[in-house]
């Protein structure tokens, strides 16, 4: 089997151990970063997408994967700061004020990077403020996510806080959690829903593309 | 003759007809947020009620619901709670850290309690050497039940309700994931099936010994056990039907066949989510009745299928959604939904009742008050039902 599709099925396999290992293999003979970043890696995350949404991964399957494609990207990343590859897009990501949770939103991220996004994590209980501050810094989309169907208004009210400041515009928004559905997405003028962390990286990629 | 709410229960239980439709709130998973609470004492000003401070589970901060307002909504079950012990008030924030070490704050309103992200798991850097070191709650702490027996005889002797042992609130596998972190025990769930097992091991151990003080207690007096954990989420299951087989179904199994041969009690058991690719397994694990029913995921919502399915088999405790319905719904989608579920699942018995999970403050008065009215009335009036379902009034058809 060549380089990349050991480093493939390491990542599909969520073996963190082997990972690591495998790209420096493929760096020592030669095979370009970009290669390798691309043809393996962030096709191994799709992959691992694709499978997720055909129910045959579940969230422990995941979580490997994109521990073992962060285990590889450490090993990648020295090499890649003289490629100029750039990130795909920005992502600015935050659970809703008055909500804590953040194991979906986590999960949403580490599918995102995986992706090629690069992502700036604002963590739970985020307020409509400070998202608006992030925003401000530079981004092209905005996830927001909660848990708790009290919670719900805080997304609306953050969208509402963007528009007064002006930056609607600049930024698309993608929506996702458990109580969050396509209608209410689009009642509260998202551009997006995600239903689960494989759809959040579909949706993102079109508002790139 | 009219049939008690216990009488009611047995026969439903043994899958035939009961005279009423059982109804149930007022166990965790399954009360009421302080702030409806309120309003609803305020909606509802000749039903005398004085528990709006009296939390009943910290972290959702729902309330202990008044007798009063049970007797209004015609409540089956009365339920015996376990004492909140071996809790650590935190000094730094508004928080606590619960029995098993997990460390939990107030959001900034107030309104629930979350797992703090920004501390660590207590078993986040735990192997299979240091385990037993953990600094592992009670089971036998004597305060953790105190009160209950003269609670459960009293409600024994004295009322004819269906007595129900409200769940110590864990399960193997939530417990595990709160422990290790989320992440981490996902993951030992593949890569680290010996540590996996070995922390299930002892969270399953230590759960049993608690039943057995808590049956000893109150065994004699109630009809009804009731045990929590999470195996699905709104698309799918948490983990997969293979590595829920493996690794979660043995303990699970082995703690519900405990606690079924510490008493002679029937057994429910809550899970969120869609869970309908393991409600066989659920069934060999000896549960009499699945809690809630989530009708708001796929699988889940096909509530005619499941009682064909596996109606001579399992009962049902749930089925009526707190995520979308009670929160938008109008009166004629709400009856629509009331007489679906109804329709569904409660021929032949084995079929109870309830909002999904907790009533949320961004759900009306009136609708909860509706809720509670509209069952008593298709009780009086079975032939109502099809009527209304005629109506084609369905919230979730038109909504998705």
């Amino acid at each position: 089997m060549d380089y990349l599709d050991n480093i493939y099925e390491a990542i599909l396999d969520g073996d963190m151990g082997i990972v690591p290992t495998n790209v420096q293999s493929a760096i020592d003979a030669g095979i370009p970063v970009s290669k390798i970043l691309i043809e393996s890696m962030i096709a191994a995350m799709e992959e691992v997408g694709r499978l997720f949404q055909e129910g045959e991964y579940f969230v422990p399957e995941m979580l490997l994967a994109a521990h073992s494609m962060k285990a590889g990207l450490s090993v990648l990343q020295p090499h890649l700061v003289n490629t100029g590859i750039e990130p795909i897009g920005k992502i600015i990501l935050g659970s809703v004020d008055g909500d804590m949770h953040d194991i979906g939103k986590n999960l949403v991220a580490m599918m995102l990077e995986g992706a090629g996004f690069k992502i700036v994590d604002l963590g739970t209980d985020v307020s409509a403020a400070e998202f608006v501050e992030a925003i401000k810094e530079g981004a092209d989309i905005l996830g927001l996510s909660a848990l708790l169907t009290t919670t719900l208004p805080s997304m609306e009210s953050t969208i509402q806080a963007i528009e007064i400041e002006g930056l609607r515009e600049d930024i698309k928004i993608i929506v996702g959690g458990a109580p969050v559905t396509a209608e209410y997405a689009h009642q509260i003028g998202a551009d997006g829903y995600a239903k689960d962390a494989s759809q959040a990286v579909k949706v993102a990629k079109s508002f790139i593309n | 003759m009219t049939m008690t709410p216990r009488e009611n229960f047995f026969t439903a239980m043994s899958h035939q007809q009961p005279e009423r439709v059982l109804v149930d709130m007022g166990k965790h998973i399954g009360s009421i947020h302080k702030k409806a609470y309120v309003k609803l004492q305020q909606y509802l000003n000749d039903v005398p009620m004085e528990n709006a401070d009296k939390i009943l589970d910290r972290m959702a901060q729902t309330v202990v619901p008044d007798e009063a307002l049970l007797q209004r909504f015609g409540i089956d079950f009365r339920w015996l709670v376990p004492n909140w012990v071996q809790v650590k008030e935190r000094t730094d924030v508004d928080g606590y850290i619960d029995m098993w070490g997990v460390p939990y704050r107030a959001t900034a309103d107030k309104d629930h309690y979350a797992i703090d992200v920004l501390c660590d798991a207590p078993l986040k850097t735990a192997t299979l050497n240091n385990l037993d070191d953990f600094n592992w709650p009670d089971p036998y702490d004597p305060d953790q039940f105190k009160g209950l027996r003269e609670q459960a005889e009293s409600l024994y002797k004295n009322t004819d309700y269906v007595i129900g042992a409200d769940a110590i609130k864990a399960g193997p596998l939530m417990t595990a994931l709160q422990m290790r972190g989320y992440e981490q025990f996902f993951m030992d769930l593949i890569a680290d099936t010996e540590f996996a097992d070995a922390l299930l091991d002892k969270i399953t151990w230590t759960l049993k010994a608690m039943w057995t003080r808590y049956m000893e207690e109150v065994g004699a007096y109630v009809q009804l056990a009731y045990v929590t954990d999470d195996l699905g989420s709104q698309t799918s299951m948490l983990i997969s039907p293979k590595v829920f087989r493996n690794r979660l179904k043995p303990k699970m199994k082995e703690l519900y066949d405990h606690i079924k041969g510490l008493a002679d009690v029937k057994l429910m058991m809550h899970t969120d989510g869609a869970v309908l690719p393991v409600i066989e397994d659920i069934i060999e694990m000896n549960v009499d009745i699945i809690n809630p029913v989530q009708t708001s995921v796929q699988g889940m919502n096909n509530t005619q299928f499941l009682k064909q399915q596996f109606g001579n088999r399992l009962a049902f405790h749930g089925a009526i959604d707190v995520q979308h319905l009670m929160p938008n719904a109008n009166l004629n989608q709400l009856r629509w939904e009331v007489a679906k579920r109804i329709h569904d699942l409660s021929y032949n018995g084995g079929y109870i009742i309830a909002p999904c999970h907790n009533i949320g403050h961004d759900i009306s008065s009136q609708n909860i008050v509706a809720f509670f009215d509209l069952v008593k009335e298709f009780d009086t009036d079975p032939s109502a039902l099809d009527k209304v379902l005629a109506s084609k009034q369905s919230y979730f058809a038109n909504h998705n």
